[in-house]
Formats: structure tokens, sequence, C-alpha cells
């Protein structure tokens, strides 16, 4: 197609970018005549939703793919969003995307299975030498039993971010062992009170620690089968690691959105903050405004009795195929190419789940004087050591908000929090339970 | 001011010569304006009825036709009348958000009452370019709404930043989550006056301004004060609107969506995504794919306003009010 087809695709890009923002809260709202099946011209004709971040990689695929007639939609990155929108199109029979991104990544579990039967099992249409290519571990949330539901297009394996010149400051080592890290929590709060080793709050909190030690509360065995299981050492030893550092101060129950912890940040208060790999480019350079060549990473602490240094996880997005998509090698193709193309993967913001665009995406950050020192070493080992207890569940929602209504509501109290982490795990039963899985423990 | 009066009171002489010919008094009229009277008023009523039926009645027996099936991960769709209003009265998350309502509206709506007819009051006592001025005020909050006001509210709750911040010191909110974890109810109801009250003080307002003139007059030449006029007066002359406002914000309040649902935006997983009834079937439609549970809660919502809205009608004789007025 001449650069002409491009401008006029572009301009229905725009568009429906324009329609998605105006239609943020209208139900419905797509690219004109965004019906799938063959153009005038034979062109191969696609319909895509994108949220804003990854709408440069679509005119990037269109460049490269001059045979293939892309309509998109851009979409918030609200979460809940794409559900909204599978719903109606589901109950209106029509409608549906032939290629979604997935910012809470979460949601493939509910598009999986009944009543939205949306996502497009994707084992026989993506090459093995392709999910080969993945970051061990990292289609794990994909899959259910035995079935791939989508492709990944960044991880968030946490890593243990810390302040280098402030720990030199002070004296202290990086904690090695969450025992250490507790003991550096206990001097922190009396040598230096108002600065920060962690935060609890909602899944930032507990996808650091209560993952990384294993707690299952989101264990995933198939579509239908979880396992929830609150009294598992994984979550006791949590629970008895955070309740002093709480109790101190050290550790924040703060949302980390909340302006009082950005506030902590701009004071250059936060010491050590275990959290997501995107945190160093999206919280603490734009958010927390942390002086620059201070801040590096270092593994994450390991639990005792174990010697690998397990992360949790914190977002990361993925692409689904919808199974309504008329042309499926196409739509596979371009789910694919965005996920796996090394050039469009190391531009992207956030750390690459595949490999080899992992690579690519590091090195071009080397050299980044925000860092102390360059933080993708620790971000690459880490990233196949998510904990597989972590898996993608229907009811993540909640998950997240009855963790904040329990466990950090119990934050300051005097009792026990493994109490409250208990509650957490007999709410998430009856959540899962209400989300159609069988609960095992 | 004469101009409004006299516009105000010719309706309701209209209307008590339109009555006349119903209670018996029919030969002092033309036949031909007899049946153009007889036929004005569903006229009149014709475009509220096709939108009453098209976007009230229609979608709610809809709903009540969805509310029979139930679906199931499994199962597939079965027909079972009750089912789904069996689930959803016994679901786990139905207790929190009806608590969570309950308070909600026991704070929002006698606080935002009061305040309505407060500065309704103040505003007909002393009119002029400062009370036009103020009526435009009241009302710019309630234009606000979206990302913009998720990003407001954000700022309006977070100490560190709010133009409120001695208030929430006051209160002891030191920042955003703790504002909006703890004290969600509060916070919402403070939304909830600023969106809602605006639109209501207009209309007392001009329920005070179409008062029949030679009353208030009258009271003044009898040596009443202002506070006299306003509260032994004015303040009974439009009471009826209390209900008016009652019925019309209760059925808002039980259904509350969109105050909790931007508060949630601006600070992501501080309030649950199910903290209202009507948020809870929205998820039902929305994030489970379950249309059938969200049509029950939604009937059931619709039930409790209606029982509200009529015993709030006859208890305070509402449809009287033209001749309560006159």
């Amino acid at each position: 197609m001449t650069t002409t087809g491009w401008r006029q695709r572009a301009q229905r890009a725009r568009i429906s970018t324009g329609c998605a923002i105006a239609g943020l809260f209208i139900a419905g709202c797509t690219a004109p005549g965004a019906s799938t099946g063959g153009d005038d011209d034979g062109a191969t004709s696609l319909t895509v939703w994108v949220d804003s971040t990854r709408t440069p990689g679509v005119e990037r695929y269109l460049e490269e793919h001059p045979d293939v007639d892309i309509r998109m939609t851009t979409i918030p990155s609200d979460p809940g969003y794409v559900l909204t929108q599978i719903s109606l199109a589901n109950q209106a029979d029509d409608g549906w995307p032939d290629v979604v991104f997935l910012n809470t990544p979460e949601d493939v579990a509910s598009l999986a299975a009944p009543p939205f039967d949306f996502a497009a099992p994707l084992d026989e249409l993506v090459d093995d030498e392709i999910t080969d290519g993945f970051v061990e571990g990292s289609l794990s949330g994909c899959t259910f039993g035995d079935t791939l539901y989508c492709l990944r297009n960044d991880i968030g394996q946490t890593v243990l971010w810390y302040n280098q010149a402030l720990m030199q400051e002070f004296g202290y080592e990086v904690p090695q062992t969450w025992s250490d890290y507790g003991a550096l929590g206990e001097r922190v709060a009396a040598e230096h009170p108002g600065y920060i080793i962690g935060g609890l709050n909602g899944k930032w909190g507990a996808g650091v620690y209560f993952e990384s030690s294993g707690c299952p509360t989101r264990d995933v065995i198939d579509l239908t089968t979880v396992r929830i299981d609150t009294s598992d050492p994984g979550c006791v030893r949590a629970a008895e690691l955070l309740d002093p550092l709480l109790a101190n101060g050290s550790v924040s129950a703060l949302s980390p959105s909340d302006p009082a912890f950005a506030q902590i940040g701009q004071e250059n208060r936060i010491l050590m903050l275990p959290a997501a790999s995107w945190y160093g480019e999206h919280r603490f350079k734009a958010a927390y405004e942390s002086p620059a060549g201070e801040m590096a990473a270092a593994p994450m602490p390991t639990w005792d009795g174990e010697d690998v240094p397990y992360s949790g996880s914190v977002g990361g997005g993925a692409f689904v195929v919808s199974r309504h998509a008329e042309d499926m090698d196409a739509a596979v193709d371009f789910a694919t190419w965005m996920t796996t193309n090394v050039d469009h993967q190391s531009e992207q913001p956030t750390y690459p789940a595949f490999a080899e665009a992992a690579e690519a995406w590091g090195a071009a950050r080397a050299a980044d004087p925000f860092y102390a020192e360059d933080p993708f070493p620790v971000m690459k080992d880490q990233a196949p050591l998510i904990r597989d207890t972590f898996g993608w569940v229907r009811y993540a929602n909640e998950w997240n908000n009855i963790f904040n209504e329990t466990v950090v509501a119990a934050a300051e109290s005097p009792e026990p929090l493994l109490e409250a982490v208990e509650e957490w795990g007999s709410r998430l039963t009856q959540a899962a339970e209400a989300t159609d899985y069988e609960v095992a423990r | 001011m004469t101009d409004t009066e006299t516009a105000g009171r010719r309706p309701a002489r209209a209307d008590r010569q339109g009555r006349r010919p119903a209670s018996g008094a029919e030969s002092t009229v033309e036949p031909p304006s007899k049946r153009r009277r007889r036929l004005a008023p569903y006229f009149f009523v014709a475009p509220y009825a096709l939108f009453l039926v098209g976007f009230g009645i229609a979608p709610a027996l809809y709903g009540l036709y969805t509310s029979l099936f139930t679906d199931s991960l499994g199962a597939g769709t079965e027909f079972a009348p009750l089912g789904n209003w069996g689930e959803v009265l016994t679901d786990y998350r139905l207790v929190d958000s009806a608590r969570n309502v309950a308070t909600y509206v026991a704070l929002w709506l006698p606080s935002m009452l009061m305040l309505i007819f407060a500065i309704a009051l103040v505003l007909h006592a002393r009119p002029g370019r400062f009370a036009a001025a103020m009526r435009f005020v009241y009302y710019i909050p309630g234009a606000i709404t979206g990302s913009a006001a998720a990003l407001l509210w954000l700022f309006m709750v977070s100490p560190q930043v709010s133009p409120f911040s001695p208030l929430l010191d006051l209160l002891g909110v030191e920042n955003a989550t703790e504002a909006v974890s703890a004290n969600t109810p509060l916070i919402l109801a403070l939304m909830g006056i600023a969106i809602h009250a605006g639109g209501w003080i207009l209309i007392v307002y001009a329920a005070l301004a179409a008062l029949p003139r030679d009353v208030l007059e009258a009271a003044v030449i009898d040596g009443a004060s202002s506070w006299q006029v306003a509260m032994r007066v004015k303040l009974p002359m439009v009471s009826r609107y209390a209900a008016l406002i009652l019925i019309a914000t209760f059925a808002a309040g039980t259904q509350v969506f969109v105050e909790p649902t931007v508060l949630a935006t601006g600070v992501p997983g501080q309030i649950s995504s199910t903290w209202s009834i009507n948020q809870l079937a929205y998820y039902y439609a929305t994030q489970q794919g379950d249309f059938g549970k969200a049509a029950a809660l939604s009937l059931a919502l619709l039930l409790v306003g209606l029982v509200v809205a009529l015993l709030v009608i006859y208890r305070t004789k509402f449809y009287r009010i033209d001749r309560g007025l006159s």
C-alpha cells in the first residue's frame, strides 16, 4: 500500500483515538466501520484495541506490513474497561476486537472462560520456537491447565530498589535475606526514623512480600480450580516479618500513588523499596523525583531455608486474540509481532517478556545517568524467578481490595497481622467461589 | 420581580380553572375549548410518557425477563425464576455494600437538605448581582465529571496539597489513603453535596421567587423580621419541595455510583469496586458477564426506591402541592 494509504489509516486511527477518548464513559465506542473481514482492495483487515503506550507500536507494525489494514481503537488503562466492553459486545453478539491489549492481564482468566468465552487458545497457532523465546515462566500466567490464552507483552518482576548514596551514608549493607531486611528495618526505625524500607499497600505490597514468599492466595491449578491457604508457612513468615516493621513505621501502609507517599520520595526518605522493575522509570524517576545517580537495584532477599531470591510480581500487560477473529492467522501474527519484535519492544517503557527483546531493552538503558549502577542485570536475573504460586484469577480485583480492607487496615493495630491475613484468606475464598472457582487448600 | 411573580401565579390559576369542569362546572365553558382542555394534558404528558416507556418501563421489564435466567460456568443458561435473586441476596458483598450505602445516605441526605434550604433562603433574602453570581457558582461543581473530577477529588482529600487541609487536620486525616479508606462515606457525602446541591438550590430558589409577594409584604408590615419571614412564612410555603428533593435524592443516594467510582480512580485500590449496591450490579454485568444477577439486583434497588417514593408521597400529601400554594 502507498504512503497515502498509510496516511489514511493513520487518520482513521486518530479518529478512533478521539472517539475512544470521547467515549471513555460511553459504552461501545469503536472505530468507524469496525467490522472484521476482507477489505475492498483485498487487504487483510484487523480491529485492535490498545492503550496509548502501545499505539506507536501499532503504527510501526503498519509501516512494516503494508498489506494489513488496521482499525485501531485506543482504550483507557482503567481496570475493568476491557471486560466491560467485551461483555457488551457479547451481549450485542457483535463488535469484538480481533486483538486486545490487557493492562490488567488478570482479565484473561475471565476472557478465557464462560460466560465471556473470548480468548482464543493459542497453542496450535503460535510456534513453540516463539513461545520458547519468552522469559522462563513469563507465559505461566497466560496458561490455564495446559492451554495458552495470551502472549505476554512485559513483566513486572520485583527487585529490591535501594538508594545507594543513603545506604552508604548511613553505613548499611543491602540485605541478602528477609531476616536481614527485618533487622535493618528495626535499625532504621531507631537510628533514622522517618525513612522507609518498604510499602505494604494493595497489590504493590501483597505482590512483593506475600507473593515472593509463596503465600498461596491465587495459585491457579486450572480455569476452575485455585488454591487458597493463608495458614501456609509462606503467609505466616511474611506476616511475622511485617508486623514489627509496620509498628515501627519503617514499612509504610500508604498507597504508592498517594501524594503523601510521593512526598516521602521527594524528601528522599525512601531508603529501600522492594517493588516492580518498572518502578525505576515510572515511580522513582517520574513521581518520587529521586536524585539522579543514587537509585540502584539489588536482588530480592531470600526467605529463610531457601537459596533462591524469588520475585513477586506487580503489573505487566498481555495481548489476547479473539475467538471471533475472521482472519485468525493475521490476528496471531499481529499479537506475536507486538510482543516479540525486538526493535519495537526495546523501545517500550517496561521490561519486555520476550528474552531477546529484553536484552536490547537493557542495552538501551545501560548508560542512563539516573541510576547509580545499571539495574538491568538484576532485573534479568529476577525475571525468571517470579513465584509460580502467583496466577491470574478472575477475582484479582477483590484480591487487591480485600487485602487493603483486612491486612492493610490492620497495619496499625496491635493485633498480630496474621489474624488479618487469615481474614484475607477466608474472604478470598468467598470471592473465588463467587467467580466460579473450586477452592483447594 | 413582579414579572416572575405574575408568571408564577398564572399557571396556578389556569390549573384551578382547568380542574373545574371535572368537578361539575361544565356549563361555563365553550365546547371546542373544552375538548382542547380535555386533550391538552395528554399532549403535555405524551413526550414524557414516551421516554418513560422507552427508557424506564421497557428496560425494567427486560431486566425482569433477564433476571429469570441464570448463567453459570459449566451449566450454561438455565431458566430459574428465583435463582439469581437468591444468589444476589446472599452474596457476601451485599451486606457491606448495603451498609456503605446506608451510612452514605444517612450522612448525605439530611445535611444536603438543610444546606439547600439554608442557601436558597439566604439567596432569596438578599437578591441582587451577588446572589445571581452565587447561584452560578453553586452549580459549577456538578458540571465537573469524569477523570477531571477524579483528579480534583484526589487533590481535595490529600492533606499535602488540599486547600482544605486545615479541615482534614481537624478530622485527623493525614494522607489520602487514610482519607478514602477510613472515611469513605463522609468523603463521598461531601462529593455528593458538591455535585447535587447546586441544581436543587436553583429549584428551591425558583420556588421562593414564585411565592406571592403580597403575603411576604403583609408579614413585613405586621413587623416580622427577615428571620421570621424566612422561617415562618417562606419555609412552610416551599416545604413540599423537601418531599420532591427527598424522593429524587433518596433514589439517587441508594443508587450511588459515580462518586465512589470517580474517587476510586483517583486513589487506585483503596475503594472496593463493589462499594455500593449499584456498583455491585454493574460489576456482575461487566466484570462477571452475568446480566441475570445484575438485573435482579438493579430491580431490587428500583423496588426500594419506589417504596420510599410512595411513602413520602402519601405521608406528605405531595400532589396537593398546587392547591397548597394557591
